[in-house]
């Protein structure tokens, strides 16, 4: 019989914790029903739970403005954060060096294509090579990535001057 | 139809000063309860808050709406309180259960739990409180005063719900001890 109290107890305590399912609860509640002892331990239980509400504190009544004041810097400072690099990339210009810097890039991949192209073509004649081939492969090995250096170089963002 | 919790999270995302302040208005009373039984002090909790709603600004993106909004204000507010404890470690929460965190008050000032012993004429019950160690009392306001499920509970303090169940029974035995007067 103890041992029966000790498992519906466990129940009382499950069913506070809401750990209980709806079949166990209605099992519970019949033997609440004709069993002083676990109703005991059931209003204990509860008085447990009520002085949980019983320490008191007060909230600062200007703790509400104080938040909103830190919420409202936090976000224009975010909004600032997020307006910056827009503002710069609007103002993002390429500026004389990196034209320069591109002209002569360009230069030198065509200039340094043909070069290439000359004396692989010297050197491919005596081994019958396929001269389209040979054009292709300076194409895609050379004058593509050469390219793409120079539009890199336009690309590229200005140099930060030193405050 | 959106639901409440959807117009949070978009509001939210958006970072929406107006839905945060309604939020504040709606959450505070029940942050600042939730902070002070899980540091056992009010001293100091009001930086915990602030710091708490500053990350819900800034983290807002990461709730979705799908659940209820209190267990993921929980959840924030418990990881602002454990981070700041990792920086004084004499006051660490990630202590093991075994260890006591005793809610030590770290000022003169009379803490909530001696304050309700003195207005409710129950000292014992008070000292109950106060020594009840901060995992339990956690667990017991989540489940009885936040009104939350083991599962959101267990959601907030990123353990197993079998092990929150036991904590609110640990705690709830130490507590039935001061009106039944049985050994735990």
């Amino acid at each position: 019989m103890i041992l029966d109290h000790q498992v519906f107890q466990r129940g009382i305590d499950g069913s506070l914790a809401g750990a209980l399912s709806a079949e166990e609860e209605q099992s519970l509640r019949q033997h609440l029903a004709t069993c002083p002892s676990c109703c005991e331990y059931l209003s204990a239980s509860n008085r447990a739970i009520a002085s949980l509400g019983g320490f008191s504190f007060q909230v600062d009544p200007t703790l509400n403005a104080r938040v909103m004041a830190a919420l409202r810097l936090r976000a224009e400072e975010g909004r600032r954060v997020l307006v910056r690099p827009h503002k710069q990339a609007q103002r993002h210009s390429v500026p004389l060096k990196n034209w320069a810097a591109f002209a002569v890039a360009l230069s030198l991949s065509f200039a340094g294509s043909g070069f290439v192209y000359q004396m692989a073509e010297r050197l491919a004649v005596p081994t019958h090579y396929v001269s389209a081939q040979l054009q292709a492969e300076i194409v895609v090995f050379w004058l593509l990535p050469s390219l793409c250096a120079a539009f890199c170089l336009l690309a590229a963002p200005r140099e930060k001057g030193i405050a | 139809m959106e639901s409440d919790t959807q117009r949070i999270a978009r509001g939210l995302r958006r970072g929406d000063i107006a839905v945060l302040e309604s939020l504040v208005e709606q959450y505070q009373f029940r942050l600042v309860r939730y902070l002070v039984s899980l540091l056992g002090r009010r001293e100091g909790v009001d930086d915990f808050v602030q710091e708490t709603w500053l990350r819900v600004l800034e983290r807002g993106h990461s709730y979705d709406g799908r659940s209820r909004f209190e267990p993921w204000l929980f959840r924030v507010a418990r990881n602002v309180a454990i981070d700041a404890m990792r920086k004084r470690p004499m006051l660490s929460l990630d202590a093991s259960e075994d260890s006591a965190f005793r809610s030590t008050p770290a000022s003169s000032e009379p803490s909530p739990y001696t304050l309700a012993a003195r207005t409710q004429d129950a000292e014992r019950l008070g000292h109950s409180l106060q020594t009840l160690e901060h995992v339990y009392r956690e667990a017991l306001v989540l489940r009885f005063q936040e009104d939350l499920s083991l599962q959101e509970i267990s959601a907030i303090v990123g353990a197993p719900v079998s092990t929150v169940a036991s904590r609110i029974y640990r705690g709830l035995a130490t507590l039935r001890t001061q009106f039944t007067g049985d050994a735990v």
